[in-house]
């Protein structure tokens, strides 16, 4: 499926976007010197993702004229992504190993105890944003199974007794903060 | 030409053609679910498997080019077997569980399912049912009964499912439908090119508008290309949903929104058209593709709320009259007003929204019977203008270009102020040539389309100032030696204000290398004609044409294309709606031409030029007495609306025939209901001059008639109190009347209506183009004074219909409801998006919310022409292309 070419030179998008969080200008700022090139897409998505923690809704119509196509285009490839967020990241993050080792040995069991705890499903965060959980993908520390990745540490092997007891220990500190 | 043989029956087709289409035109049922016709295969569903012998297991027909001697069999058991587990994997995620059931002929909506406690959907509440090409394939390949999902097995049951959305008013859109076969994907970014749909996700893919938000908040245009093709109810027309699926019968006829005369199917229930869908049959530069106007604009003003009854004005109210009473009235009246100050004291304005055959009849009645020559519509200014720059250049008034061949033009000139807006099907041609044959387009516009976007080069002059880009242009080519017969040794030297030299150079280079270079031909200059001011109208056109000729000589004029706003400009042209012109271009004033038409209708003719509508309005009340409007609307497509009110005051009598109480019906001392543009038999004319007919499909309203009988019943009655002898004003049919035009307008020789139904096309005998020469050029001055310039023009979204009528809803969208202008013009005068601004200047003032758009160039602002009543031309003067106004913050 081809991306709806526009031929456009204009880099800015034709209709006026009200900035008031200074979001798409801090975007913009950080693009500068990326070519308008749809090969750059990907390279534009992880410089927006790493400065600000995910890509922002509101980047999407500039992100469309910088690479000459339409919104829709943009939010596909956004979507397409797993690891490209579109809303900001919760402040705590607990990163469920959804790789095959873990599955083994019962990481769904500390997935539901997870959920039920924090209130919120996989890939989204709490109510209060503070708390989130993430589906990752195994990076082969498999003799931790099941685990998960916290604050880029491995917890593990975890009993549904430990994850309960972690949650609940992130929830106290949250509510602290 | 390949030669196959299908389950045993000899076929031909063309060498590589996609063996699926060559199986369906063969009228061979073969299931497939994602592919769409013309556009690569995208072998998503997997249910189009076919054998073909020599190559081993099954095959993709969508991906399968013909070749010669293949043998191909659709009937295999094996194929078959296939083909059922495809479309089983495929049911599996879709929440119709009757599609596979063996009871469904058994069931009425309101009975409970008596399979299990788990269906939720069911076809018999669906909109679609039985006009679904998901649940015809599973009957055609006898699905029922086959279930490999046992109960709540089917993925559907274990994902949560989309909420539907239906928050705008024309594209529902319910995604737990959807069977992700990304047609709508696929057409609305390769045929379209618009780009609003998207595949979404991965691990749940998942079909969304825009930037993932609600279908109205996305660019979408509602054209509903995407309706066509969904084989499932997950995008589905919202207005008479339900009541089109009862459509009783299929009208073929011609979409009148605009000049590019898109062909339609009207659908018809219970007398009112329920759905519109395109008769890729019809007009070949449409074929499958229309706008939202064709495709929704039919239903914004119902039969309720057309007139119904004649009405006349009797002690300062309006009443109903029966139509003897009515016409009698008129007749009595016209009759007085002739007898007292002549017959140039009656004035006549027919329609380009009205067909051929009514505005010749119009100009019949204004010419043989009552003997007057003050015949004009208020689009006739603009169209003549253009007409005289196009007569000048090639000796002809009519072009022959053929708008079929712009998608295949190699470099294109489009001068548009938004053909997107305007001309929507037309805009979505010349983006095929972009995309599809790789063309160079250069839009020449003071303001952003979305055309500008896929432009090579856009030049944005200040309102007013196209021909002096052009003339530009033209400069810059016959520098180069260039030379063209009437090509002034002197040729202006006008510095167009907003546009940069450069991008001018790059303009000029382009059009140069087409001259050069085979390869960027074909050329297409693209004119649509905009609704004001006539003079540099004129002035564009010349210099559009000047261009032509140069750059290709006597290929020119098959390579023009000016492209009317409203749908029938150019027939009534044709017909003879002007003061300047008698029927089929004979002119005004021409003994010979005069002699010509008497000879034909047979009573004398008043033959010299009249008043044009300008005139008329000066002359109210003095030379002119009475005015009869069809189908006309001043006080809506006029500007200087404070002098037109007053001069239609003056006058003695205004009658208006009209399907709708428009401003203009609201004035007048009579009004004959017309019974609108779908209720009528009749023909119009297309900016390409295809004569498109008009068929009756919905019951008029009330008791009103259409034109054309109105108009022969009032001349008949106006003849019999003149005394008129010979000419022939009685048509039992208005079939009879195209058979007369025919006799009298070469154009029309072969629009007969049996011709024009066996595929006849117009005549050009004595019409074709006799030379190529540049014509006069003259720039107009562009004597703006301070403050911003208003540009008006017609929106996308806005129905006539309903804005004539000043209807709440005329914009359902609402897209159109605000004044766009530069963010740096609003950041200078302290406004804010949405805040109110006031408009004002001399004529007027306007008070309307803010849009901040970059599409509109600075210190210049935008209005759209239909905005509540057409009000953006209360502010306009006589003969401006755009308004001097004071901004300020309301």
């Amino acid at each position: 499926m081809g991306l709806t070419s526009r031929h456009s030179s204009r880099f800015t998008p034709i209709d006026f976007i009200a900035d008031d969080t200074g979001l798409v200008a801090r975007v913009q700022a950080l693009l500068d010197d990326v070519e308008p090139d749809r090969a750059q897409m990907l390279e534009a998505l992880h410089r927006i993702q790493h400065e600000l923690g995910y890509v922002p809704k509101e980047a999407i119509p500039f992100l469309a004229a910088k690479f000459k196509t339409t919104p829709a285009m943009i939010y596909g490839v956004l979507t397409f992504y797993s690891e490209i967020r579109t809303e900001p990241p919760p402040r705590v993050e607990v990163q469920w190993c959804s790789g095959p080792a873990c599955l083994l040995k019962g990481s769904r069991n500390i997935r539901l105890a997870l959920e039920a705890e924090f209130g919120c499903g996989m890939n989204e965060s709490a109510p209060d944003g503070a708390l989130g959980l993430r589906l990752v993908q195994c990076d082969g520390t498999c003799h931790l199974a099941p685990l998960v990745r916290l604050n880029g540490r491995y917890i593990g092997p975890l009993t549904v007794t430990d994850a309960i007891q972690l949650a609940r220990r992130l929830k106290e500190e949250a509510r602290r903060a | 030409m390949a030669k196959l043989t299908i389950n045993g029956r000899e076929v031909e087709a063309p060498d590589g053609a996609p063996l699926v289409e060559v199986i369906k035109n063969a009228g061979i049922f073969i299931s497939n679910l994602c592919y769409v016709d013309g556009l690569p295969p995208y072998a998503g569903c997997r249910t189009c498997v076919v054998e073909i012998e020599g190559m081993r297991g099954v095959q993709l027909a969508c991906t399968t080019r013909v070749a010669d001697g293949m043998v191909v069999r659709t009937d295999g058991e094996e194929a078959k077997r296939m083909r059922q587990a495809a479309l089983s994997l495929i049911m599996s995620y879709h929440s119709d569980r009757c599609l596979t059931c063996h009871r469904i002929v058994k069931c009425k909506p309101g009975d409970t399912c008596l399979r299990d406690g788990v269906v939720t959907h069911r076809c018999l509440t669906c909109s679609k049912n039985y006009r679904c090409e998901l649940q015809t394939t599973c009957e055609m390949l006898e699905m029922a009964g086959y279930e490999p999902w046992e109960g709540e097995e089917r993925t559907y049951y274990t994902t949560p499912q989309p909420e539907p959305d239906r928050a705008n008013p024309f594209l529902e859109f319910d995604p737990q439908m959807c069977i992700i076969c990304t047609r709508c994907v696929r057409v609305c970014d390769e045929v379209r090119h618009t780009g609003a749909i998207t595949l979404a996700g991965r691990f749940n893919p998942r079909i969304e508008f825009g930037a993932g938000g609600p279908v109205h908040e996305s660019n979408c245009d509602f054209c509903g290309s995407c309706i066509d093709v969904c084989p499932t109810a997950t995008l589905m027309e919202h207005p008479n949903k339900w009541a089109a699926m009862q459509t009783e019968r299929w009208v073929p006829t011609a979409c009148t929104w605009c000049s590019v005369g898109c062909s339609i199917f009207l659908g018809i229930k219970g007398g009112r058209g329920v759905i519109v869908k395109p008769d890729t049959a019809g007009n070949p530069f449409s074929r499958d593709q229309l706008c939202v106007r064709g495709r929704f604009h039919y239903d914004f003003v119902r039969p309720h709320q057309r007139l119904q009854r004649p009405l006349l004005l009797r002690d300062g109210a309006r009443q109903e009259v029966s139509w003897e009473e009515a016409l009698e009235y008129a007749a009595s009246r016209l009759a007085e007003i002739r007898e007292a100050h002549g017959p140039q004291a009656i004035g006549f304005l027919g329609s380009p929204l009205m067909t051929n055959e009514e505005n010749y009849l119009l100009a019949k009645l204004a010419r043989a019977v009552v003997g007057s020559p003050n015949l004009d519509s208020t689009a006739g200014p603009v169209a003549r203008a253009a007409l005289e720059a196009v007569r000048e250049a090639f000796g002809t008034p009519v072009l022959p270009a053929d708008l079929t061949r712009v998608p295949k033009a190699r470099t294109l000139l489009v001068v548009a102020e938004d053909l997107e807006s305007s001309h929507n099907v037309a805009s979505v041609r010349v983006k095929d040539a972009v995309i599809r044959e790789g063309a160079r387009l250069i839009v020449v516009s003071p303001r952003y389309g979305e055309l500008c976007d896929f432009a090579t080069v856009w030049l944005q002059p200040r309102p007013g100032q196209e021909a002096a880009v052009l003339v530009s242009l033209l400069r810059s080519l016959a520098r180069d030696g260039g030379a063209a017969p009437g090509l002034p040794e002197a040729l202006p030297d006008p510095e167009p204000e907003g546009v940069e030299a450069g991008e001018l150079a790059r303009a000029a280079d382009i059009l140069r290398e087409a001259v050069r270079d085979q390869s960027w031909r074909p050329l297409a200059f693209v004119y649509a004609l905009p609704y004001l001011a006539p003079e540099h109208v004129r002035a564009t056109a010349a210099a559009l044409c000047g261009l032509a000729v140069l750059c290709l000589g006597d290929e020119a004029p098959s390579c023009l294309y000016v492209l009317p706003q409203e749908a029938n400009v150019w027939g009534m042209l044709d017909v003879g709606v002007a003061p300047d012109l008698l029927p089929g271009y004979r002119e005004a004033g021409s003994p010979a031409d005069q002699g010509d038409m008497e000879r034909l209708w047979g009573t004398p003719v008043a033959g010299g030029p009249g008043s044009d509508v300008w005139h008329m309005l000066q002359d109210a009340g003095g030379r002119l007495r009475a005015l009869v409007v069809m189908g006309d609307n001043p006080l809506f497509f006029l500007p200087d609306r404070q002098r037109v009110e007053e001069a239609l005051a003056r006058l003695e009598f205004l009658c208006v025939i009209d399907s709708l109480d428009t401003a203009t019906a609201r004035l007048a001392h009579l009004v004959l209901p017309d019974s609108g543009p779908y209720s009528k038999e009749g023909t119009t004319t297309s900016a390409d001059r295809r004569v498109l007919r008009l068929h009756v499909a919905a019951s008029p309203a009330g008791e009103s008639r259409p034109a054309w009988a109105i108009l022969r019943d009032l001349s008949l009655r106006l003849a019999q109190r003149l005394g008129l002898g010979e000419v022939r004003l009685n048509y039992a049919r208005v079939a009879e009347v195209m058979d007369e035009l025919a006799e009298v307008v070469t154009l029309y020789r072969h629009a007969r209506y049996q011709e024009l139904d066996n595929g006849s096309q117009q005549s050009w005998d004595g019409l074709s183009p006799r030379a190529a020469r540049v014509p006069t050029l003259r720039l107009p001055a562009n004597g703006h004074g301070d403050g911003h310039l208003l540009l008006t023009s017609r929106g996308l979204y806005t129905s006539y219909e309903a804005a004539a009528l000043g209807l709440e809803d005329a914009d359902r969208l609402h897209r159109e409801e605000s004044l766009e202008m530069n963010p740096a013009d609003a950041a200078a005068l302290g406004i804010g998006p949405g805040d109110l601004v006031r408009v004002a200047n001399d004529r007027g003032e306007l008070v309307l919310p803010a849009k901040l758009t970059y599409g509109a160039a600075q210190g210049t602002v935008h209005l759209p022409l239909h905005y509540r009543g057409g009000a953006a031309l209360s502010l306009f003067g006589p003969g401006e292309p755009a308004a001097s106004v004071r901004l300020s913050r309301a």
